[in-house]
């Protein structure tokens, strides 16, 4: 388990974001920690499940940060299903 | 005894240029500080300024242009004129003043070292009354805010902004010694007076002069007025410049350091001027749109000027330059808001339904990209969730610009790069460019994230991060208006 800082947008926001993270986290964790810096302050609340995209490809919600191939301070996007 | 008439002696008193037999033209003119660009000797010599000044004539012209401003000031200082001046405008000549004083004393270096390494004794003479301009500029610029500072403790940051690693602050200071703290002299003279005082300074000290007089703020549109006729009579140095490189088939290097500078220089002017003008400057007192600004006096009067010269418009007009004329401004001013408490000015939302609607006037699809997510904003505002207005982490910032990373678009990735092992983020292909056209120049300079990450800001906090950037509780930003920008949001402020 070691802090891991990515480079993050939620989708509709307007600017990439430092969100740490742990690689430990899985992909359900990892859109929350984005969320909380966007959705709600920014970009309007949904009530949605939340998916992550790396690479331009979505990521199992269950696959955590070390089993991802995503390397620190690499960029993600968070979005609205 | 008769007086001679200038046209009488003034070649005679400045051209004096000779070869040199004593020393080596390397000795002289080191390329480090000068630069040759392979054109050496009396290929410089033909260079000739388009305006002609003795130093008598500047003595005597200076002392009037000061006479004019130091006694508006003083007149005005017996008024209540400042105080009665919309909060928003107060904000946008703060962000001015802590962007622009100290620098004009960096150009003022950048000047003489024209004046010293300048390739022809014309252009060491008027590079001359150009140091003498940049320094009167640095004075009066932070005597003015200096006078204001009873009323107001972030008029401190006139002086105070340059010695401070604010995240604004060094974006500007990267900008300003690439231009000219650090470059040498035949580059200050196209990338400083010709792309940047050609043209970027008009939009500053001309627009928001006129801004200011539509305000009502005499004092502010006279002071930035003046520095303008200064500007505009030494920025000529760069054409004559420009002339012998072109002349001497240089074309593609000038083309490249024109290129160069005039993003870098878009970039930082979208931040301070293009905030100030479509977000800070009292609706009714806006002249233009900061774009209208933009087309009329940099993609009309200055590349015509450009293109008179022989030269193409930059490689990236079309396809990076023209479109972030409608977005990027729009951005930064909404990150400027949303991270108040990191500027030493109180931002103007600026997002009144009057305003809302002369936005979407001025750039139809604002509400679409902007609106919606000011809408969030307002909703926490008018509910008293004021820490929902707060942010909680830092903005990744570009590697070149040093602004933060924004999108016009959704799902619009930052460009993301290594450069010997060194993982770096670029805001766009522009920006990217402009870095790796010199990594030598730029690799040993970290942005801000890369200071955070590297564990120079603790603790690694906002709080250790605002500690950082020197900014105090007396000083941290604000919301202008105190929130009172839309009917409903009148209830929370109360």
């Amino acid at each position: 388990m070691a802090l891991f800082p990515l480079q993050a947008n939620f989708r509709g926001d307007f600017v990439v974001l430092l969100v740490p993270v742990d690689d430990g986290d899985d992909m359900s964790i990892v859109a929350d920690k984005v969320a909380q810096h966007a959705v709600g302050l920014r970009v309007a609340e949904k009530g949605a499940p939340k998916c992550v995209y790396y690479n331009g490809r979505e990521l199992p919600s269950s696959m955590t940060v070390a089993q991802s191939g995503i390397q620190p301070m690499d960029w993600i996007e968070v979005a609205y299903v | 005894m008769p007086k001679l008439q200038r046209r009488d002696y003034y070649d005679t008193a400045r051209d004096m240029n000779w070869a040199f037999s004593y020393v080596s033209e390397d000795e002289v003119f080191p390329e480090e500080l000068s630069k040759s660009f392979g054109i050496h000797g009396e290929q410089w010599w033909g260079w000739d300024e388009p305006y002609k000044l003795t130093y008598r004539e500047y003595v005597h012209n200076q002392a009037g242009k000061d006479d004019g401003i130091y006694s508006i000031r003083s007149t005005i200082a017996r008024s209540n004129l400042y105080d009665n001046l919309d909060a928003g405008w107060k904000s946008a000549i703060k962000a001015h003043y802590g962007a622009i004083p100290v620098p004009e004393y960096f150009a003022s270096i950048g000047e003489a070292r024209m004046a010293r390494f300048g390739r022809a004794a014309a252009w060491r003479n008027m590079a001359t009354f150009g140091t003498l301009d940049e320094c009167r500029h640095g004075q009066a610029q932070i005597y003015f805010p200096y006078c204001l500072l009873a009323k107001d403790p972030q008029f401190d940051w006139a002086h105070k902004a340059m010695h401070t690693n604010e995240w604004g602050v060094i974006a500007a200071r990267s900008l300003f010694d690439d231009m000219f703290t650090a470059n040498d002299a035949v580059s200050t003279a196209i990338q400083l007076t010709f792309t940047f005082e050609t043209g970027f300074t008009n939009l500053q000290f001309l627009g928001m002069a006129s801004d200011a007089l539509h305000v009502g703020d005499i004092e502010f549109g006279a002071l930035i007025s003046s520095i303008q006729t200064d500007e505009a009579r030494h920025s000529q140095q760069g054409e004559p410049t420009l002339k012998i490189m072109i002349n001497n088939g240089r074309k593609a290097e000038a083309q490249k350091m024109v290129d160069q500078m005039f993003w870098r220089s878009w970039k930082l002017f979208a931040l301070l001027t293009g905030i100030s003008m479509d977000y800070y400057t009292p609706l009714e007192s806006r002249t233009m749109s900061f774009k209208e600004f933009m087309q009329d006096w940099i993609c009309r009067q200055f590349m015509d000027q450009f293109k008179d010269l022989g030269m193409n418009v930059p490689w990236y007009w079309e396809e990076h330059f023209l479109p972030e004329l409608d977005w990027v401004h729009h951005a930064y001013h909404m990150g400027v808001w949303f991270w108040r408490p990191t500027v030493w000015w109180n931002p103007d939302a600026g997002v009144s339904p009057a305003e809302r609607d002369w936005l979407e006037q001025k750039y139809p699809g604002w509400t679409d990209r902007f609106g919606k997510l000011w809408d969030v904003i307002g909703d926490n505002v008018r509910t008293g969730q004021i820490e929902k207005t707060y942010p909680a982490t830092l903005p990744i910032v570009c590697n070149c610009c040093h602004i933060p990373i924004c999108s016009p678009s959704i799902g619009k990735a930052p460009r993301i790069t290594t450069h010997n092992g060194r993982k770096l983020n670029f805001c766009c292909e522009v920006c990217e460019w402009v870095w790796k056209s010199q990594p030598e120049r730029y690799d040993t300079h970290l942005s801000i994230v890369d200071r955070f990450l590297a564990g120079h800001i603790q603790p690694p906090t906002l709080e250790g991060a605002l500690q950082y950037m020197g900014i105090t509780p007396d000083v941290a930003g604000n919301d202008a208006q105190a929130y009172v920008w839309n009917g409903a949001s009148r209830l929370a402020a109360e």
